[in-house]
């Protein structure tokens, strides 16, 4: 019977030896080739015969195994440290970089969609009206007539063109739309109006153009108590503040009756305002029930329904909110000012994630 | 309105704390704006005596003198020229304020003597200019009297906010009227002499025009002494801000001010017989007490006599009759002049006046005879003579409102309950009398308050007495949705446009709506977009597109060194100034360095392409789903010609432009790179609101992706898109994408041609491609592509 062992120790020999890819593939050759020395022996099987061919093939599988998986792991093993030399010389500066920028949201168009996202949630809707008004719709609807004192606190915008042999105006604020859209939808009605407004006014704290949101409820109950809780809800939800000091005091509006202003608290540390505490009073909206007279020039039945409106200004909002300090900076298009002030266009305010 | 403390308690007895009445002002509605403590600007200054004064022994203007101050006798070292032994003096101790300068006195050594304290001149006070003496008191004046209660100054100024409904609280004893109303003490009454008079006046008063006066009572005085004021009226003047000009205008303002009630003075010598009350004529004009020549128009309301203009009723006097200290005899005027009227006129006539700003609120009627008797009491008592009886001509007409409300309707509003008995007391605090019937309360509302009409106005009358701190807090949410929607359609557009274009680098600005017309002819007509009183001439036309100011944006960015732009605007344009001429436009700018040098990237600039993606990529996420958008070259002036085009969405109306900016328009905001826009015009996006919440049923295919490429050469005027659509429309079922991805231009291909490149994407449903298929389905797209271009393959 054949002694494969001198195979064995070539085999043996032989794998040491290996250095690279292509000696393994030399190594697989010579013993596996079509011509490889474990091949021809294989071949060799057919001449012998019967206990004997059957011992012989035994151990030359065997040893085939063997070859096999010396080839296996050696690749293996060349390979990872192939791959390790590769690894060590392909390094890149990591502090390099390349930059991709977003562009920015003006604080206005924020805050506007900040407060849709609150009074949304207490199921207000967006209304909306157009910029040039008309005189009715401006002031007289409004239970403003033409020689009321409160025209003259308007200073207004004229345009050439007129409705019902009025000049048009530019509108003084956003109270206009509650007239439209009382027309329009009968109660119950929620509704708020983000807009432009505009008055004939520029100086340090005056812009001659600057945005107002509306605010209007009728139903058959909305009262005085419900318009305090609608601002407050909104307020704390707006400055994201628990605590709150919210004070009323009598005004005047035409378009109201009770009219009222409120105020909030707040402190002074160092440069920064703090809003919600504190002694000293901020004005920050106008506010109160609607008058009877705007109802009824609305069609709207005074004895049956009754509601509230409020207005305020975006800028203040804005510059409370965010620590902006001069209203005209708002439209001055300094991208100094933009990139700063700016809110990336991902972060959506929301009820459920954050406002700002 | 300003008032002081001191007058203020002329009217209303109290014992309350000033502080808490500088709260409840707010609290009813008399917003305090701004609260002056004179008396602690003048608490530490006293009077003293000098008792010896000798010169300095080292300075030749100085003099050493000592003084008495009450408590000691001190040195102070004095520069006045006017200083004598025995002089009562006004004197600032050591540790006081000097107001003019907010200097604070030390004990000095002044040129090697010490000096303690110092004596005031009127300038230093800053009570006047006067400034070459100290102030010399009157001998009688007692040693170590605060100087303060001489002056008048011991006092505290308020000044508060009136709106425009409370003209009751345009004098002083209607403010009172209103503290004793909110519990903060009495309202007392004036003593006030009701002269008879001892003649019949001898000029007489006619109103022919009852409609812009209802009633003028006139009230004559001879031989007055036109004097200085007093000193106790002086100081009330200058107290709220008024400058004492002579007795008869000084009282006239004071009963303006204390009954909130004009009235007018005329030199009586200077009116030529009878004074007529009438409607001004067009062309007639007269000159003010302001100097000023007024030209009148037809209806305003003027007081004449028989000869000319005298005055404007209820805005101002004329300088032909106006008052001097040579004037013996005079008209004493008090009238009620109608609102409208009055504020038309004033508008008109661009005068204020206190007297204006009075009548066109409302004055009380109850006021004009009240008036004349007050007014008769002082002009008597300060200027002599005797008065006539009171000439009145038109009536005085009381116009009592009277409203009917109930506690139930004033709880409904409020918020909260008022009893019955809470209600009448509240009103009958503000002097409204009631009577009830059944749940029905009448209520007669007094002359003085001319605001109250409705039920309304008495729920705010109770709410502002009981305190607006009183309104209880109620929860506003709804147990079940009113509105579908939050945001309609349109409006999520705008707010999604927004939020996209941001997303791709653009900066959000927000810039005036109005613009200056001398930018904006390109635009196209800009006559109907002008606006009547523009704050100034740069922007005085409604913008009739965005452009304008993102361009003057870059322009004045420039110059703050940046050199790359990408901004844009979302707003409204202007057709018209009627109201319905008003489009949603979102317009972006992208100009300048698009990629800066860096290790990595050489410099590049935005292009035309930029934006047309930019475009189109937001139009992608405004409309998902199918869509047809076609580009042409069809754009407005403002474009480069040869570099822009328009963009329609399944063939109908133009959605928005792209392009370089026209070179001269450029030119004209001087921007020098190539500035390229995007204009989308969001009302015209075709609605696509989703109906189903279900996505589109999705068919993948597993079998192989072929890839073909193929080039063309065709001529440069045909557009590079004509090849891909020839190509897709050959097999819309195995074409999948067809994408250009290369463009050679070369004179080797003829000086009019061009070679575009594009890159076929083929995939069956049914089965893997063979190659027949493929060679089939290229040399359609060959023959289809060559047809529709005039081009030829190249091979």
């Amino acid at each position: 019977m054949k002694d494969f062992r001198e195979l064995e120790t070539e085999i043996k020999k032989a794998s040491d030896k290996f250095t690279n890819i292509e000696s393994i593939n030399e190594f697989r050759i010579k013993f596996l080739g079509k011509k490889g020395i474990i091949s021809l022996e294989m071949k060799e099987l057919a001449s012998l015969s019967g206990d004997e061919r059957k011992q012989h093939a035994e151990k030359l599988n065997k040893i085939k195994d063997s070859v096999l998986e010396i080839i296996a792991s050696k690749t293996e093993e060349l390979n990872s440290k192939e791959l390790e030399k590769k690894l060590n010389s392909e390094t890149l500066d990591i502090t390099l970089s390349t930059s991709k920028s977003y562009g920015t949201i003006h604080p206005i168009s924020q805050v506007i969609e900040e407060v849709i996202t609150i009074f949304g949630d207490l199921d207000f809707f967006v209304a909306e009206g157009p910029e040039v008004e008309t005189d009715y719709n401006n002031f007289t609807a409004l239970n403003t007539s033409e020689h009321h004192p409160a025209r003259q606190m308007h200073d207004t915008f004229y345009v050439e063109t007129e409705t019902d042999g009025m000049p048009n105006v530019l509108r003084t604020h956003t109270s206009p739309v509650q007239i439209r859209s009382m027309l329009k939808q009968k109660p119950p009605i929620r509704l708020i109006a983000p807009g432009k407004t505009f008055r004939c006014d520029n100086d340090q704290t005056h812009s001659p153009m600057f945005h107002q949101v509306e605010g209007l409820v009728i139903d058959q109950e909305s009262n005085m108590s419900h318009l305090k809780g609608c601002l407050e809800i909104f307020l704390k939800t707006f400055f994201e503040t628990d605590k709150l000091n919210m004070r009323f005091r009598p005004s005047h509006f035409p378009f109201t009756e009770p009219s009222a202003e409120v105020d909030i608290g707040y402190t002074k540390k160092g440069n920064q305002l703090i809003i919600g505490e504190g002694e000293d009073w901020l004005e920050i909206l106008g506010c109160g029930m609607v008058h009877p007279n705007v109802l009824e020039n609305v069609n709207i039945n005074s004895n049956e329904y009754q509601g509230y409106a409020f207005g305020m200004g975006i800028e203040r909002l804005a510059m409370l909110k965010y620590g902006i300090s001069d209203l005209r900076t708002f439209f001055d298009s300094d991208l100094r000012w933009n990139k700063h002030y700016g809110f990336s266009p991902l972060n959506i305010p929301s009820i459920i994630g954050d406002l700002s | 309105m300003k008032f002081s403390y001191s007058w203020l308690t002329e009217h209303l007895k109290t014992n309350v704390h000033f502080e808490e009445i500088e709260k409840k002002l707010t609290s009813i509605g008399l917003e305090v704006e701004d609260i002056q403590d004179t008396g602690k600007a003048y608490q530490d200054f006293i009077v003293g005596q000098v008792l010896e004064e000798k010169k300095h022994p080292n300075a030749d203007k100085l003099k050493l003198c000592k003084v008495d101050i009450g408590k000691e006798k001190v040195d102070v070292v004095c520069g006045a020229p006017n200083v004598e032994k025995g002089m009562k003096v006004v004197y600032a101790p050591v540790g006081s304020t000097i107001p003019v300068n907010q200097m604070k006195i030390k004990a000095a050594k002044i040129r090697g003597v010490e000096s303690y304290g110092m004596m005031c001149s009127e300038y230093e006070l800053g009570i006047s200019n006067e400034h070459d003496g100290i102030i010399r008191l009157e001998e009688k004046e007692t040693i170590g009297r605060p100087f303060s209660e001489i002056y008048g100054l011991n006092d505290i100024v308020i000044e508060i906010g009136i709106t425009p409904n409370r003209q009751d609280c345009l004098g002083v004893k209607g403010i009172a009227r209103d503290l004793a109303s909110a519990g903060m003490g009495e309202l007392l009454e004036r003593k006030i002499s009701k002269e008879k008079g001892s003649f019949k006046s001898p000029i007489k008063i006619e109103i022919q025009d009852n409609k812009i006066c209802s009633a003028f009572a006139g009230r004559y005085f001879r031989n007055v002494k036109n004097t200085e004021s007093p000193e106790w009226l002086k100081n009330k003047l200058k107290s709220i801000g008024l400058r004492p000009i002579s007795a008869l205008v000084d009282i006239t303002n004071f009963v303006m001010y204390d009954e909130n009630r004009p009235l007018h003075v005329y030199d009586a010598d200077k009116i030529n017989g009878k004074i007529i009350v009438r409607a001004a004529n067009d062309g007639e004009s007269f000159q003010a007490l302001d100097e000023k020549d007024y030209h009148l128009k037809n209806g305003m309301c003027v007081i004449a006599d028989e000869k000319k203009v005298l005055g404007l009723g209820g805005i101002m006097g004329g300088e032909s009759t106006g008052c001097s200290t040579e004037t013996k005899n005079v008209l004493l005027e008090s009238a009620l002049f109608d609102e409208i009227n009055t504020a038309k006129t004033g508008r008109n006539l661009s005068i204020l006046s206190d007297a204006r700003y009075r009548f066109e609120r409302g004055i009380d009627p109850n006021s004009t005879l009240k008036g004349i008797d007050l007014a008769t009491q002082l002009i008597l008592e300060i200027c002599g003579g005797e008065c006539s009886e009171v000439e009145l001509a038109g009536n005085i007409k009381e116009n009592k409102n009277e409203v009917s409300t109930s506690s139930s309707y004033i709880s409904r509003r409020l918020g909260f309950e008022v009893s019955d008995k809470e209600l009448i007391s509240i009103l009958s605090s503000l002097g409204i009398e009631t009577s009830q019937t059944g749940d029905v309360i009448k209520c007669s509302i007094p002359s003085w308050r001319q605001d109250i009409h409705g039920e309304a106005d008495i729920s705010e009358e109770v709410i502002r007495i009981k305190g607006y701190e009183n309104i209880p807090t109620s929860n506003i949410r709804l147990k079940s949705k009113i509105n579908k929607n939050i945001l309609n359609y349109a409006q999520k557009k705008l707010m999604k446009a927004r939020h996209f274009i941001a997303s791709i680098e653009y900066d959000e600005l927000v810039t005036f709506s109005f613009t200056d017309s001398k930018n904006c002819e390109v635009f196209g007509d800009i006559n109907n977009l002008k606006i009547v009183n523009p704050i100034s001439e740069e922007l005085d036309i409604l913008r009739p597109n965005l452009l304008p100011n993102l361009l003057q944006a870059i322009k004045k960015n420039k110059n703050r060194n940046f050199d790359s732009f990408s901004i844009f605007e979302i707003g409204s344009q202007y057709r018209s100034t009627f109201p319905e001429d008003q489009l949603n436009v979102a317009c972006g700018i992208k100009s300048g360095i698009k990629t800066e040098k860096s290790w990595k990237n050489m410099q590049t600039e935005f292009d035309i392409y930029d934006v047309k993606q930019d475009l189109t990529s937001l139009i992608d996420y405004l409309m998902p789903g199918n869509k047809k958008i076609s580009v042409s070259n069809d754009c407005p002036s403002w474009y480069h010609p040869g570099r822009s085009g328009s963009i329609k969405i399944n063939n109908s109306v133009i959605a928005g432009y792209f392009g370089e900016l026209h070179p001269s328009v450029a030119n004209q905001f001087k921007i020098k790179n190539k500035t390229n826009i995007f204009e989308l015009y969001l009302d015209e996006l075709p609605n696509t609101e989703k109906k189903t919440t279900n996505k589109p049923v999705l068919n993948l295919s597993d079998f192989q992706i072929v890839t073909r490429d193929f080039a063309f050469v065709i001529d440069k005027k045909v557009k590079s898109e004509e090849v891909v659509t020839s190509a897709f429309k050959v097999d819309k079922e195995l074409i999948r994408n067809v994408e250009i991805f290369d463009l050679f231009e070369d004179d080797s291909l003829g000086k009019d041609k061009k070679s575009i490149a594009i890159k076929v994407t083929l995939q069956s449903n049914e089965k893997t491609l063979a190659e027949n298929d493929i060679s089939e389905i290229s040399s359609k797209i060959i023959e289809s592509v060559e047809k529709s271009t005039s081009g030829t393959v190249r091979s």
